[in-house]
This record gives structure tokens, C-alpha cells and sequence, in this order.
């Protein structure tokens, strides 16, 4: 890992909202936060409910404006706070949310090659692709299905690849895996680390589930209650490739738990 | 269907038929008609063209109005949907246009346009456009931002979120204004005949009445009834072939008349 040319840099990040009516100054919901992400890496981010994890995430990819701060992306400037919007600065920043997001009026394989067509680049190439990302998570014979007629679990599993079809080089999420339960949640986060290990890319993770933050990325970085700081920083050596069924198991899992668990109170 | 809800409609059928034989003894043929003389009258004009000479030309100021009010009342909202600013100086005037009775500004197109096709065309549109533009700028401002985000952040461009995102978010609340519409436009153009008019079915009620014909007016109300019937028909099955997308069961099911 390069930690020496991150893919991003976060630094003394801000933000808060226009004040509401009869209230003197909002208040901040981000405040002086720092931290990058290398190249390839799969970076979590674990923070109580409310700290501002879903703010943060709108920032980098550009779908709001920040209140002060800097962040440079592959060394480019990305002036948050004063300059026009580009959300997903050009294809290059994915952003998997916490809704799916699917268009219900657009059959499974619409939607995962909407972005590759609206991006002009829905090729032969791009369909084999798909094609792949479709097998890869075990989506393949719903392609014509609309998403109501499709389970939560297929339908984040579709948000999921539609990002990684077009390939950005980095991809933000959104707690992707909060509105499932358990059994296939513990799927859904083994077909992400299959698919990553698949096209190794940056992944930046937020999350408010400790287990999730550990047995999925390479570091963890924990974020305190609103205005969000990062308040601990670990790196995880659990060795890959990990199989989550048992990850509770593996070693260093328990301790590293107990630790992040105690940061967070 | 099941079988309890057909014989149930036969009976209800049987029932108003009865009731109508019974009036038009009590009252006499001469008000009410009767069934009987309404299905030798109904065969004869049937016969002889007339029903569909004075329906044809009903029917088509009916279409010519719904599709000159409707494509600018579905289209409008739209374009107003890029220009905000321009949408809230014009909103006060679309909501005193939607206020004016356009019944009443029948006489007015009769004065503008003559006595041929050219007023009912008018009247059915300026009814119709307005129904069709309040629904589908409800779907349009109802439009789910969090789906323009995603795909500004796939990289789509305003054409593409107004394509993908936008148009079909929008299409249930235009089909919703459309079938209101629908009966209104056939509504409109034989209010317009009933002002002014040699042929179709409104002059043909014009006309019955005129001669105490009673079983004419009755003949044209039955053909009306059924094309507002058969209309309603095929704009539900568009409606559902449009969307189809949608889940059928459940509270977001629509109900779909006849079908």
C-alpha cells in the first residue's frame, strides 16, 4: 500500500447546515476532520448513528457543498466548499447509498447498465462485464425482472454492481448492507470482498456496525458522536482472504471488537 | 371475474331496465320512451348509418381536443421544470385559467371559430389541458431526488434525468389527469354541439328534444355511454401496459374499469 500518494485527502473538513428558523447558528456536523485513503484500499469508517457518516460521504462525492475544509483527489484540488458541484466528479467517484435507489421502472440489467449507458460506454466489452458482476453475485436469470418482483437482498446486490460496472477508480458506501438482516447481510458482505478481490479498488466504507467495519477493510477508522473527528485509527491484520462466517473466530477479531467498542462509547 | 359478480351486475342490469319500463308507464312513453322503442329506434339508426355519421364527428372533435390540449398540457410541465422562476410567476395565471368555467366560453369559440369542428376542438382542448398539465406537474415536482442524485453521480446529464428519471416518475399522475380527461373531452364536444351545431350526438339530443322525441335523446345518451365506456377501456389498458413496472397487488395497484 502507497501511503505516501493517498487517492484522497481529507483535511480539516467542516460542515453544517443553514440555520433553522429562531436558531442563532446550526450546528457543525463535521468539524476539522482529516483523514486519506490510498490507492486499493478498503478503508471503514465506524461511527455512531448521527455522526455525520452520510454527510461526510455527500461531501466527497460531491452531491453537497461543505462549510470549510480541502480535499484533494489523485492531487487534484476538489474545492468543496466554494466551487460548482460535480457530483461523482466525472464517473470517478462511485457511491453505493443506503437505498438501493433502483428505478422501479427499469428492469435489473437496466439498472445495472444505466450509469454505462447514460456514460455512452455500454460496449460489448461493458456487457461482458455486467455479465460477469451478474454471476459473481448470483443475480443472473433475473435479468428481466422489475425491481419490486426482486428480494432486498438482490436489490442491494444490484445497486451494488451497478457502480462497480462502470469501474471508478474509488467507490463510497453508504452503510449498503443496514436495511437486511443478518444472514444476508453476512452474504452480501462476502460477495463485496468477492467482488473486490475480483478489481481490487479504493473503497471508502461507512458503517455503525463494528463486526461490518472489522471483517471487511483493511483499516478502520473510528469516528466520534456529532461534530464527527476520527478519534482512533487501526489498521487490521486479519489476513485475507476472510471467510465472514466465521470471522467472529479469527484472530485478533474479539480483541480489536472490544477496543472499538470502548472508542465509541 | 367470478361468477357471483356477473350474475349480481345482471341483476342490478334487470333492475334498472324495470325501473325504467315502470317510469315511462307511470309518466308516459312520450317523457321516458321505453326500452322496447329504444332498441327498435337504436337498430333503425343504427341501421341506416345515422348513429355513426353523427357519432364519427362527435368522437373526432372529441380526439382532436384531447390531443391539441393534452401534448401541451403533458409537455409544459416539463419544460417548466428547468425554468423554476418562470413557473412561479406564471403559476397564479395557470391556477385562474384552471378557475374559468370553459363551459361558459363556448359561445365565445362559436364566435372566434365558426360553427364547424374548429369550437369543439377548442372547447375539449382548453378543458382538457389543463387537467393533463396540473397532474403531470404534480408527478413532476414529486420526481425522487435521490434518484437525480444517484444518477448525476452515474454521470447523467439533464436530458438523460429528464428521460429516465423525471418522465416515467411522472407518467402515472399523467395517466391520472388523462383519464379524468378522457370522459370530459367527449363531455366537452357534445356541450359544444348542443350549442351550435348541424350534426353529431349532441345536435342529435339537440334535435330529439326539439321534436319530443324522447327515444332519439335516449338513443344518443345510450351511444354516448358507450363510448365514454369504451374510452375509459382503452386508456386503462395503456395505462397498464405503460405501467407495467408497477407491483399489481397491494395499495399501489391501480384499479383498472373492464379490465
Amino acid at each position: 500500500m502507497n501511503a505516501a500518494s493517498p487517492t484522497l485527502e481529507v483535511r480539516s473538513l467542516a460542515k453544517r447546515f443553514p440555520p433553522r428558523n429562531g436558531q442563532a447558528e446550526a450546528p457543525w456536523i463535521l468539524a476539522d476532520l482529516d483523514f486519506s485513503v490510498a490507492t486499493d484500499e478498503f478503508l471503514t469508517m465506524v461511527g455512531p448513528s448521527g455522526a455525520g457518516k452520510t454527510t461526510l460521504l455527500n461531501i466527497i462525492a460531491q452531491v453537497d457543498a461543505a462549510s470549510g475544509g480541502e480535499i484533494t483527489f489523485r492531487g487534484e484540488a476538489m474545492n468543496p466548499v466554494s466551487g460548482t458541484l460535480k457530483p461523482g466528479w466525472g464517473c470517478q467517484i462511485g457511491y453505493v447509498t443506503q437505498d438501493d435507489n433502483l428505478l422501479p421502472w427499469r428492469t435489473l440489467i437496466d439498472n445495472v447498465t444505466f450509469p454505462l449507458r447514460v456514460q455512452g460506454r455500454l460496449d460489448d466489452a461493458a456487457m461482458e462485464r455486467v455479465t460477469t458482476l451478474m454471476r459473481t453475485v448470483n443475480l443472473v436469470g433475473f435479468e428481466r425482472y422489475y425491481p419490486h418482483e426482486l428480494s432486498g437482498g438482490m436489490r442491494k446486490r444490484a445497486s451494488l454492481i451497478r457502480t462497480l460496472a462502470y469501474d471508478p477508480p474509488i467507490i463510497l458506501m453508504d452503510e449498503p448492507f443496514g436495511a437486511v438482516d443478518a444472514q444476508t447481510r453476512t452474504a452480501l458482505q462476502q460477495d463485496l470482498l468477492r467482488l473486490w478481490n475480483l478489481g481490487r479498488k479504493t473503497i471508502i466504507f461507512v458503517t455503525h456496525d463494528i463486526g461490518e467495519a472489522i471483517a471487511l477493510g483493511d483499516r478502520c477508522l473510528v469516528l466520534s458522536r456529532s461534530p464527527a473527528k476520527v478519534v482512533a485509527e487501526h489498521r487490521i491484520t486479519i489476513k485475507r482472504p476472510r471467510d465472514l462466517s466465521n470471522v467472529y473466530k479469527l484472530e485478533g477479531f474479539g480483541d480489536l471488537y472490544e477496543l472499538v467498542r470502548k472508542e465509541l462509547l | 371475474m367470478n361468477l357471483r359478480l356477473t350474475t349480481d351486475r345482471i341483476v342490478i342490469f334487470v333492475v334498472l331496465i324495470a325501473f325504467w319500463q315502470l317510469c315511462s308507464l307511470e309518466f308516459g312513453q312520450h317523457w321516458f320512451s321505453s326500452p322496447l322503442k329504444f332498441v327498435d329506434k337504436f337498430v333503425e339508426l343504427g341501421l341506416n348509418g345515422e348513429i355513426v355519421f353523427h357519432m364519427t364527428y362527435t368522437v373526432k372533435a372529441a380526439i382532436f381536443g384531447f390531443l391539441v390540449g393534452g401534448i401541451p398540457g403533458a409537455l409544459l410541465p416539463f419544460v417548466l421544470r428547468r425554468l423554476p422562476v418562470v413557473n412561479a410567476i406564471l403559476d397564479p395565471y395557470f391556477i385562474a385559467g384552471y378557475g374559468v368555467p370553459k363551459l361558459a366560453l363556448a359561445p365565445l369559440f362559436v364566435l372566434w371559430f365558426g360553427i364547424d369542428l374548429e369550437p369543439k376542438v377548442a372547447l375539449v382542448a382548453s378543458i382538457v389541458s389543463f387537467l393533463v398539465f396540473f397532474s403531470t406537474m404534480a408527478g413532476v415536482q414529486s420526481v425522487n431526488a435521490q434518484f437525480v442524485s444517484m444518477a448525476r453521480v452515474a454521470g447523467a446529464n439533464e436530458s438523460h434525468i429528464a428521460r429516465h428519471i423525471v418522465w416515467p416518475g411522472a407518467i402515472p399522475y399523467s395517466f391520472a389527469g388523462f383519464r379524468i380527461a378522457a370522459p370530459y373531452s367527449i363531455g366537452a364536444a357534445v356541450v359544444g354541439e348542443l350549442i351550435s351545431s348541424n350534426r353529431g350526438l349532441g345536435y342529435m339530443i339537440q334535435a330529439g328534444a326539439t321534436d319530443f322525441d324522447t327515444t332519439t335523446v335516449f338513443v344518443s345518451l345510450g351511444t354516448l355511454t358507450m363510448i365514454v365506456v369504451l374510452v375509459n377501456i382503452c386508456v386503462a389498458h395503456a395505462e397498464r401496459w405503460l405501467l407495467r413496472w408497477r407491483p399489481r397487488t397491494g395499495a399501489g395497484a391501480a384499479w383498472v374499469p373492464g379490465a
